[in-house]
């Protein structure tokens, strides 16, 4: 079982502080996060950001209905190839419309299914955690595989100012 | 990160201090508890009166159910409610994704309204079953609806409407995740219990921020195209396909910003009561209406700019269309409403936001924003009493050939109007007691971005804004 530690800090400075700490002190990027009850700037603690592909499915959608337009468009109007107004068979201003919706909607269909996949599914049992945060106090939580780390993360939470560290 | 710093006028208040973030967790869930005597009575004077209204809208569709002429004012009302309840919460989202500070703390009382949205669903039911087809008395009418099935706009504004409620408590709950988990943390009974189920184990990781941008971003994104949608199909089908000859490309969009118009209202008002009688004061700063204020300011323009664009199309057309059309909205029956809409939702409020030293106080701002809502009340029943007024044996004409006489409010009118308006605002006072009328966590973000400070020998608040 996966054993996690909790240290608690009232002020933003000794917590980025901590993870300064843990980063020198060998630990893994990801093993360790810290746990706020606003959101704090992007690298305000020096925490890893990791890069989301957010912007990948509008565009992929986006190629995908285009794509499909353009075929539907020209299939139907070649299936059925009725002269209008002395006009193109393939008049691509009657194809535009459909070629719009069809980008549209298959790019916003795929930034749904982005965002679904891209956040994730709730964890309901969110493991170690104080009531506090929600407060304005920070957490720095990390969680180990191996125990016998658990007392030179305790260092560093306590070197950085750390006012309570829980276990679970 | 960079950071600016916004100078006051010399007159203008001093920026006030900021709340420590366990005392703003602390008031603001407390607000959730211990309403006042005052507010329960406005709470169960307002549920009766929506009460009275929904049996009032059942009677009259057995009584009149089968006169669509008698249906003018519950028409107005949805478009009202739509209006008001539909524009509201973009507030919630417009200026959050310009990075406006001024706007976080407020965030949630207009996200609010999105629940408001059941009020205008339900006085939709009875319209929708007497909204003629599209095809009547073996012709098909003219609508923008050329080759659909027959009872399209009746689907798809239902529809619609249906996604833009769901769209607005989507909206509403991403951003809500964290004060769940607030009062999961430091609320008690069922508050606690439902804190606990809806916070969906939310502990703040940097991966959950990131996730709530998004998913902010993404609702309110989705609920500004549908918002437009739907105010294109009410304005439409239940507007001008319902007189022969009004044909007004702008008609849509001139409602959707004075829907938008409406909106901003209607979260100025709800603002200065929960500021006022919630003694919110350090949280809702002057700041906040000075900016809304702005905003309403600038809408009130539009809305005579959008009238003017529509109007001189028909004025100078002159074709017996036009003429007819003008005569039925503007000159005819509904000359005395066109006024009273025109200076109440125009000309008063204008002369009232023009001043600095209203936009940068409480009073005449809610003062204006009442006008403003009246004067929608009143402008919508210029448009769509007369269109309802319309016989449906007329309805195939090529323009309209006799102008209906006015059509003036029955009792159950009253009734179901009181009721509606009623509803929306029980709906958003009781939504006051289940989260915080404030975003916590943005009170605080507010608190952690905005540093008051002496600026020379001004004041000035720091502002940091996060790229």
């Amino acid at each position: 079982m996966r054993k996690s530690i909790l240290g608690l800090f009232q002020q933003p400075e000794p917590a980025a502080d901590a993870m300064d700490g843990l980063k020198e002190a060998g630990f893994e990027l990801g093993t360790f996060d810290v746990l706020t009850g606003t959101p704090y700037p992007e690298g305000a603690f020096g925490e890893h950001v990791p890069q989301h592909r957010l912007f990948r499915y509008p565009a992929f959608g986006a190629i995908i209905g285009f794509t499909l337009a353009v075929f539907l468009t020209s299939v139907t109007q070649l299936a059925y190839p009725l002269v209008t107004g002395g006009k193109p068979i393939l008049s691509i201003f009657a194809m535009l419309i459909i070629m719009y919706e069809m980008t549209m909607l298959a790019g916003v269909i795929a930034t749904v299914i982005g965002i679904v996949i891209e956040s994730r599914l709730p964890n309901m049992q969110p493991g170690i955690y104080d009531t506090r945060i929600t407060e304005g106090w920070i957490g720095v939580v990390i969680t180990f595989d191996d125990e016998s780390k658990v007392a030179d993360a305790e260092s560093v939470l306590n070197k950085a100012g750390a006012l309570e560290i829980k276990h679970a | 990160m960079a950071s600016q710093a916004v100078a006051h006028e010399a007159e203008h208040h001093a920026p006030p201090p900021n709340v420590d973030a366990d005392v703003v967790t602390r008031e603001l869930i407390a607000t959730t508890t211990g309403a006042s005597g005052r507010f329960k009575a406005w709470t169960w004077g307002l549920g009766i009166l929506s009460v009275v209204g929904i049996v009032a809208l059942i009677l009259k569709f057995i009584d009149q159910g089968d006169d669509s002429t008698k249906w003018g004012y519950v028409a107005a009302l949805v478009s009202f409610l739509l209006s008001v309840t539909g524009g509201a919460p973009m507030v919630a989202m417009a200026p959050v994704m310009a990075k406006a500070n001024w706007v976080r703390p407020i965030t949630r009382i207009a996200a609010l309204f999105s629940f408001a949205g059941v009020a205008t669903i339900i006085m939709l039911i009875p319209l929708v079953a007497i909204l003629p087809p599209l095809v009547t008395e073996g012709a098909r009418r003219r609508t923008v609806w050329y080759m659909a099935p027959d009872y399209s706009p009746h689907f798809w504004t239902t529809l619609s409407l249906v996604l833009l409620l769901i769209t607005g408590i989507a909206l509403f709950y991403s951003a809500a995740l964290p004060d769940f988990a607030s009062m999961r943390d430091h609320s008690t009974g069922w508050r606690q219990r439902l804190g606990k189920r809806l916070a969906r184990g939310w502990v703040g990781t940097d991966v959950q921020w990131r996730t709530l941008r998004m998913r902010i971003g993404m609702f309110g994104s989705f609920y500004f195209l549908i918002l437009v949608f739907v105010n294109f199909l009410v304005s439409t089908d239940f507007g001008q396909s319902m007189v022969p000859g009004w044909r007004d490309a702008i008609f849509p969009m001139y409602h959707t910003v004075s829907g938008f118009q409406a909106g901003v209202a209607g979260v100025v008002i709800a603002l200065y009561f929960s500021r006022k009688y919630m003694k919110l004061e350090k949280y809702i700063h002057l700041d906040a209406f000075w900016s809304l204020g702005r905003l309403l300011f600038a809408l009130t323009l539009l809305w005579i700019y959008f009238f003017y664009s529509s109007f001189i199309v028909f004025w100078y057309g002159r074709s017996e269309n036009d003429i007819a059309t003008l005569d039925l909205l503007i000159k005819g029956p509904m000359i005395y409403a066109f006024f009273a809409g025109m200076i109440l939702l125009w000309f008063v409020p204008w002369w009232i936001l023009i001043w600095n030293k209203v936009r940068r106080g409480t009073a005449m701002m809610v003062v204006g924003s009442f006008v403003i809502l009246i004067g929608l009340l009143i402008d919508r029943i210029r448009t769509f009493v007369p269109a309802w007024s319309v016989p449906g044996d007329q309805i195939h004409q090529k323009w309209l050939k006799v102008i209906p006489e006015t059509v003036w409010p029955d009792i159950f009118d009253i009734l179901i109007m009181a009721g509606g308006i009623s509803l929306v605002a029980f709906i958003v006072m009781m939504m006051t007691r289940v989260i915080p009328v404030l975003s916590v966590w943005q009170v605080q973000e507010f608190n952690l971005l905005a540093k008051p400070i002496r600026y020379m020998k001004g004041h000035a608040t720091l502002v940091a804004k996060p790229d």
